[in-house]
């Protein structure tokens, strides 16, 4: 399955974003090229669902502007979808509607390929209500790159998950990705998960990118190695505030 | 099947004693006449002509104050629901008049419109409202938020909106107010029968009373429970066929299958 629109590039300048007096961003900087799969960790209330939120253009930032393509960005984007961490399936559609959600004519049969892709192609009659915690993730997976993505924004997609089927969806990620070019910005708090899916993972800290690893493990990815190891460790580290080396 | 008839045991076992205590005189019929004597009048009023036309005429005033009221109240209700404006210009108006128990406006509604059927309809138009109003606005202002965020990333327009997210996403509250309505809808019809009518369930009990016939008394009271019971199940009928993805009917477990003792049902 090959898609003819790649991903987009997306930027923030001089990005501020304040809520009354709480500054949470503050003149954040970030470039993600097109095609590229980027981890933003930091720790819990460093504002990683503030920033996503403006990249999706769900919230509109204080000072500075998101650029998509190069183009400031003004409300919501047609070609951005957001993996939500509780998926936010419509419990009253049945799974198969669901993903078909918002397509329009021209990708309305990607909803039963996709469907099929993530393995659920024979719970498509049933409702979201009737599946798993993982299944459910799938199906928002579908239903998010049915739409041929240019930027997918995921927001802690795996955090309610087992860890087994944490890492069964984490693979299913990467394949997908693979596939089809789309710029991915994964927020997370688990560094080895931001180490196995992404090129560069970012540390949002003190309302900007602080620091910045590169990946450069060749895919799949083998998360057994001792190189992976030490990498997840050095970012875990430097997260947590302890001295480590930057690369 | 022996848990299906479970329910029914002890009103039968009721049913018993009641005839026995009438059969023995230990209660007089003038007081409380024993149902088969309940079951005769029933018989011969249907024979008659004269219980299907007051049936009927009761059963038209409640439909057509229901149709009414519960359109009224669902166009207000989403009107409310899903624009600020509206919410500002109507809800507290709305929320000022729903204040005034309806029933408190029979004098002026029989002033108005006098005992023709107009009145009837009016009243029960008018409590049907509210209940349906205040369920539709309070389900359209509870739909989850990250689902009409999740719908507006998907490119979701207005109406796909609608119709996708909000609409089934307040349905479940609404039928909640259906169903309450149905309940006041039938307790308006009584008490306006009663008090000014010349046809119907009501005015068939109250013309009952002058001749001291205990029994059609006791019928029209019976079959008013009847009525009650018949809506109360067109409203579950409703709620299986509109919700089928609510956990309450997805898989129907004996307990939670069984919504009777929801707000308001029994009026
Ligand atoms: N709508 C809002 N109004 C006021 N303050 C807000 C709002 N949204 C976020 N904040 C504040 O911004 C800060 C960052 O919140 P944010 O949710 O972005 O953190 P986070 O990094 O995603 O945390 P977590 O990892 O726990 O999800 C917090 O202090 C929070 O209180
Ligand atoms: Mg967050």
């Amino acid at each position: 399955m090959s898609f003819a629109a790649g991903g987009v590039s997306v930027e923030a300048v001089g990005v501020r974003r304040a809520f009354g007096p709480h500054v949470v961003l503050d003149r954040l900087n970030l470039r993600v090229a097109a095609g590229e799969f980027v981890a933003i960790v930091g720790r819990s209330g460093s504002g990683k669902s503030t920033l996503l939120r403006l990249l999706a253009g769900l919230d509109q930032p204080t000072a500075g502007e998101v650029r998509i393509d190069g183009r400031p960005l003004a409300g919501l984007s047609p070609r951005t979808r957001v993996l939500f961490q509780d998926g936010r399936l419509l419990p009253w559609l049945r799974v198969g509607e669901n993903v078909a959600l918002g397509l329009d004519d021209r990708r309305r049969e990607n909803a039963a390929r996709l469907l099929e892709r993530v393995g659920l192609a024979t719970r498509a009659a049933d409702y979201p209500g009737v599946l798993s915690g993982g299944q459910r993730q799938r199906v928002a997976l579908a239903r998010a790159l049915a739409a041929e993505p240019g930027f997918l924004l995921f927001d802690e997609p795996l955090g309610s998950l087992d860890a087994l089927t944490r890492v069964e969806m984490q693979r299913l990620v990467e394949e997908l990705w693979r596939e089809r070019p789309f710029t991915g910005v994964l927020i997370t708090h688990d560094v080895a998960e931001a180490v196995t899916l992404a090129d560069r993972v970012l540390l949002l800290e003190g309302g900007g990118i602080r620091a910045e690893w590169p990946v450069p493990f060749p895919r799949p990815r083998a998360t057994g190695s001792p190189d992976f190891a030490r990498l997840v460790e050095g970012v875990l580290g430097r997260v947590l505030g302890r001295p480590a080396q930057m690369t | 099947m022996s848990r299906a008839l479970t329910p029914w045991l002890l009103p039968l076992v009721l049913l018993l004693a009641w005839q026995a205590a009438g059969k023995l005189g230990w209660l007089s019929t003038r007081v409380l006449p024993t149902p088969l004597e309940v079951g005769r009048a029933g018989v011969k009023l249907t024979a008659s002509g004269e219980l299907p036309r007051h049936l009927g005429v009761s059963f038209a005033r409640a439909a057509a104050g229901f149709v009414i009221g519960t359109t009224l109240g669902l166009a207000l209700g989403v009107l409310t629901g899903t624009s600020r404006r509206a919410e500002r210009l109507l809800d507290t108006s709305v929320q000022m008049l729903r204040t005034i128990p309806h029933l408190a406006l029979i004098p002026l509604v029989i002033l108005w419109f006098g005992v023709g059927e107009a009145a009837k309809v009016f009243l029960v138009a008018v409590g049907v409202l509210f209940p349906v109003y205040l369920n539709t606005y309070h389900g359209f202002r509870t739909v989850d938020s990250g689902l009409i965020e999740m719908g507006r990333v998907y490119a979701l327009g207005r109406w796909q909106l609608f119709r996708r997210v909000l609409w089934p996403g307040a349905l479940p509250s609404v039928l909640v107010g259906v169903r309450y309505a149905l309940g006041v809808m039938w307790l308006t019809l009584i008490v306006a029968e009663t008090i000014a009518a010349t046809s119907g369930v009501g005015y068939l009990a109250m013309n009952a009373r002058e001749f001291l016939r205990t029994d059609v008394v006791v019928l029209s009271i019976l079959l008013y429970a009847l009525l009650g019971k018949l809506a109360d199940g067109v409203a579950r009928l409703l709620e299986r066929r509109l919700l089928p993805w609510h956990p309450a009917f997805v898989q129907p477990i004996a307990a939670a299958a069984n919504p009777d003792d929801s707000v308001g049902s029994e009026l």
